[in-house]
């Protein structure tokens, strides 16, 4: 009943049936025929592992299908949109034993393989008012919908596979704790200085014997120590929960069948607890407040003395002035922009200057004076590794690289206790004096450093024979085949 | 149109850099008339930064022989051009057109490029003259190195390109023989159009670039005539002085010949238009006068170049007494009295006299 599309066919005979831009036989949906719900999970398991669910969910439907002979099967039924969505979708579907087909309404054909790459045609057509007519190369099938299959609930009904490695996972955790072991957690989670939130959860009763609801203690940790993490598995009454989706969390030492991650299907707002062992999830449809851990740490309260204590009058402080002092520090070297070249190092610094490159030369500035040799670069002072590095703390205020001023003020108040002048640049020594240049004794480096040596005419037979014309020698080159390709005359006057 | 940065680079570095820089120059494919009147449009710039400094640098260079010039701007939109017409012009002179298919080529570069000499505007100002010159001052130094190999079997001669190394192989052996010979532009052979045509594109090309024109005046061929350009340029003082230093590094001779045979011309068919020539013929007969310029030697015999020259002499000793005579030079009393004594002899002279006569019949 099937034929295979040929190349640049255009007429079909399936209802709803049409060729895309590739020339694939392609309907408005796509279905995929599984012949069991544990293969409905295996093709749900493995497309999710590398994509979402996002973009089918508008148009994803699941059915219990049955066909006449009353044997059940399950659809998946979605929008096609393109050949590539189908071709993923058919690759996975062949992967876990599925059939796939395409079509608009009742009547689905089988959707492209190696053997028809643009796709199959029923030629013959079923009558039958069921609710699908299914044509494959090896039968054709009518089913009629039995019931529905909603995503979530069978996502929810799924039971997580065992898996140690995820209770090594880190990141954060959502631990559960019973009633009475809230406190004590909370207790020990503040003790140990671990952030996180903390709320109380209700659940309906357990059974019809009961008539008051289920409190639970739910923390929110971002980090849970490793330390910790033994502690919160093995010990009863507590379960943690590995977030695995926003809103949803499998429980640590187990793993879902379905990657929830890719299924768009929870509420971020509330949370879905997927417990192992075979026990029906926690849902949550809204979070608890939560409130910080800290908020619930233990107090105590006061019992002997009074209440405050008064003072009974206030003086003017004692004068607590401090000789200035200057100290190694640790902190990092930056501003560096002057250096102090001792008298006897000056001499190094004119050998230093040769293998000074321009930019440093430009840049520098020098004073010299008594004490020896102040050079200042506003772009750092590095390139000249000589001398006493100096950091400007202040405008025109200098104290050595890797040490501070004690006590520790700031470098307007240092600037104002020692009192400079305008137009003096200060340098405090590392014996905490400071010795004062004139900023005017600052001249360029470049113009300090040179001296004028004696020079030499040149040659004069030298210089003729440098401006000597060379010879212009014309050269033979090719004219091509179209010598007069391009050659045009000049455009008339006015063009 | 074809891609107008690409043939400014090639124009560049095959001809306008060499001009200055010297060297081989490679000439390629013909650009014509439309293309060399559009290259100079906007900043047009090349990719070898290195090279164009070293061609301003030798502008400079060449600048400096007559004028304190520091920097040029780069070239102008008629430099651009002029460079694309010579080339044009070169490329019409490779013997490789010299077939019978292909010599209409040439003959139509030929005559594209003249048509395009004639939109490009005259040098308006001095500095313009001098940029052209820096670039163009050169141009009849091009010269072509034809080379001749000969062996025991055979011989063969190789036009403008360097002869193959496996012909030049065991010289003793093979008895090989290689003659160079350098052939100037318009004596290069063969030459697939027509001599004359090729000769008077290239006074027109002269033309544009006055003070090269000027500073080639001894040239055999094309010969020198006032063009309007030029007498435009000497009507000015800057221009008549960098003029007379052009001319007096060329034998003495020699510029008063080819200045006296075109002034000589020029006042037979456009006497009113003479002023400037008989300017410039005055100021340096006052130099040679003075000693400034070297006197040279007009060669013995009633050839027409003596003839010429003499004329050139006589033309300027009249009018270099009339400039002394008015006193507009300035002199000072003593030393304008010398040299009325030293022009005296060549201001009455038949030439003089001649040259008098001829300036009469216009007064």
């Amino acid at each position: 009943m099937l034929e295979r599309i040929a190349l640049h066919q255009t007429r079909l005979h399936t209802p709803g049936l049409g060729l895309d831009a590739k020339g694939v036989a392609l309907g408005a949906k796509g279905l995929v025929l599984l012949p069991s719900i544990d293969r409905l999970v295996g093709l749900l398991s493995v497309y999710t592992r590398e994509r979402s669910l996002e973009d089918l969910m508008p148009s994803l439907g699941m059915n219990v299908v049955k066909s006449k002979l009353g044997t059940r099967e399950i659809t998946l039924e979605f929008a096609a949109e393109s050949s590539d969505r189908m071709d993923r979708i058919a690759e996975t579907a062949r992967l876990v034993g599925g059939f796939t087909f395409t079509g608009t309404a009742r009547h689905f054909v089988q959707y492209r393989d190696a053997a028809a790459p643009f796709g199959y045609d029923a030629t013959t057509l079923l009558a039958t008012d069921a609710a699908l007519a299914l044509y494959h190369d090896r039968f054709s099938q009518t089913y009629d919908v039995e019931r529905r299959v909603e995503l979530r609930p069978l996502l929810l009904r799924l039971m997580p596979h065992l898996d140690p490695a995820s209770r090594l996972v880190p990141g954060p955790r959502v631990v559960v704790a019973e009633q009475g072991l809230g406190p004590a957690l909370v207790h020990y989670l503040v003790r140990s200085r671990v952030d996180g939130e903390v709320g109380v959860a209700e659940w309906a009763p357990e059974s019809a014997f009961e008539d008051a609801p289920v409190r639970r203690w739910v923390f929110r940790i971002p980090e849970l120590p490793r330390r910790m993490q033994p502690l919160m598995h093995s010990t009863p009454g507590i379960r943690c929960f590995v977030p695995v989706a926003p809103g949803a969390a499998v429980e640590a030492g187990h793993r879902h069948p379905v990657e929830l991650r890719a299924c768009p299907v929870f509420d971020p707002a509330g949370l879905v607890l997927v417990r192992g062992g075979g026990e029906e999830p926690w849902i949550l449809d809204r979070m608890p407040p939560m409130g910080p851990l800290t908020a619930f740490a233990r107090v105590e309260m006061r019992t002997t003395g009074a209440e405050a204590s008064t003072a009974s009058a206030t003086r003017p402080a004692d004068s607590v002035r401090v000789p200035l002092r200057v100290v190694p520090s640790t902190a990092p070297w930056k501003n560096v922009t002057a250096t102090w070249v001792e008298p006897a190092q000056v001499p190094l610094l004119r050998r230093l200057a040769y293998a000074l490159p321009h930019g440093t030369i430009a840049a520098a500035r020098v004073a010299m004076t008594a004490r020896g040799a102040f050079l200042r670069s506003s772009g750092g002072i590095e390139a000249i590794p000589l001398g006493t590095f100096f950091v400007e703390v202040h405008p025109n205020l200098y104290v050595p690289a890797g040490h501070e001023v004690t006590p520790s003020v700031a470098p307007e108040v240092l600037a104002r206790a020692l009192g400079a002048a305008p137009g003096q640049v200060l340098f405090v020594g590392t014996d905490a004096r400071a010795i004062a240049v004139e900023e005017s004794a600052f001249a360029p480096l470049e113009a300090a450093l040179v001296e004028a040596s004696p020079w030499e005419p040149a040659v004069a037979e030298a210089i003729e024979q440098a401006l000597d014309d060379a010879p212009l020698d014309l050269k033979v080159t090719g004219i091509g085949m179209l010598p007069l390709r391009g050659v045009d005359p000049a455009p008339k006057q006015g063009d | 149109m074809a891609d107008l940065g690409a043939i400014a680079e090639r124009l560049y570095a095959g001809v306008m850099a060499p001009m200055v820089l010297g060297g081989a120059i490679e000439p390629g494919h013909a650009i014509g008339a439309r293309a060399a009147l559009a290259l100079g449009e906007g900043d047009r710039t090349t990719t070898d930064p290195d090279r164009e400094f070293q061609v301003q640098l030798g502008r400079v260079r060449r600048a400096r022989r007559l004028a304190a010039v520091d920097r040029f701007p780069p070239a102008s939109r008629s430099e651009w051009a002029l460079g694309a017409i010579l080339h044009d012009l070169l490329q019409a002179a490779n013997p490789t057109f010299d077939t019978v298919l292909r010599r209409s080529a040439a003959e139509r570069i030929l005559l594209v490029a003249r048509d395009a000499l004639d939109r490009v505007p005259d040098a308006a100002t001095v500095r313009e003259a001098l940029s052209r010159h820096t670039w163009f001052g050169r141009v009849l130094d091009i010269a072509r190195t034809d080379t001749s190999v000969s062996w025991w079997v055979g011989s063969r001669t190789y036009l403008g390109v360097e002869a193959p190394h496996r012909l030049q192989a065991w010289p003793e052996l093979r008895r090989v023989s290689v003659v160079k010979a350098e052939h100037a532009l318009l004596e290069l052979e063969p030459l697939a159009v027509d001599r004359a045509g090729l000769t008077e594109a290239l006074a027109r090309f002269l033309a544009k670039t006055p003070l090269t024109a000027l500073a080639t005046c001894t040239r055999d061929a094309p010969p020198f005539v006032w063009s309007p350009a030029t007498l435009a340029l000497v009507a000015t003082r800057p221009g008549r002085t960098l003029a007379l230093r052009a001319l007096a590094k060329l034998p003495a001779a020699d510029v008063d010949a080819a200045l006296g045979r075109a002034t000589r011309d020029l006042l037979g068919a456009r006497r009113s238009m003479a002023a400037p020539a008989v300017t410039l013929l005055g100021e340096r007969a006052l130099a040679q006068a003075a000693g400034h310029v070297d006197r040279g030697h007009g060669g013995a015999g009633p050839s027409p170049a003596h003839a010429h020259a003499a004329f050139a002499r006589g033309l300027g000793a009249v009018a270099g007494m009339l400039m002394l005579e008015s006193g507009e030079a300035g002199w000072p009393h003593g030393e304008r009295a010398r040299l009325i004594a030293a022009l005296d002899v060549a201001a009455r002279s038949p030439p003089a006299r001649e040259a008098v006569a001829l300036l009469g019949e216009g007064s």
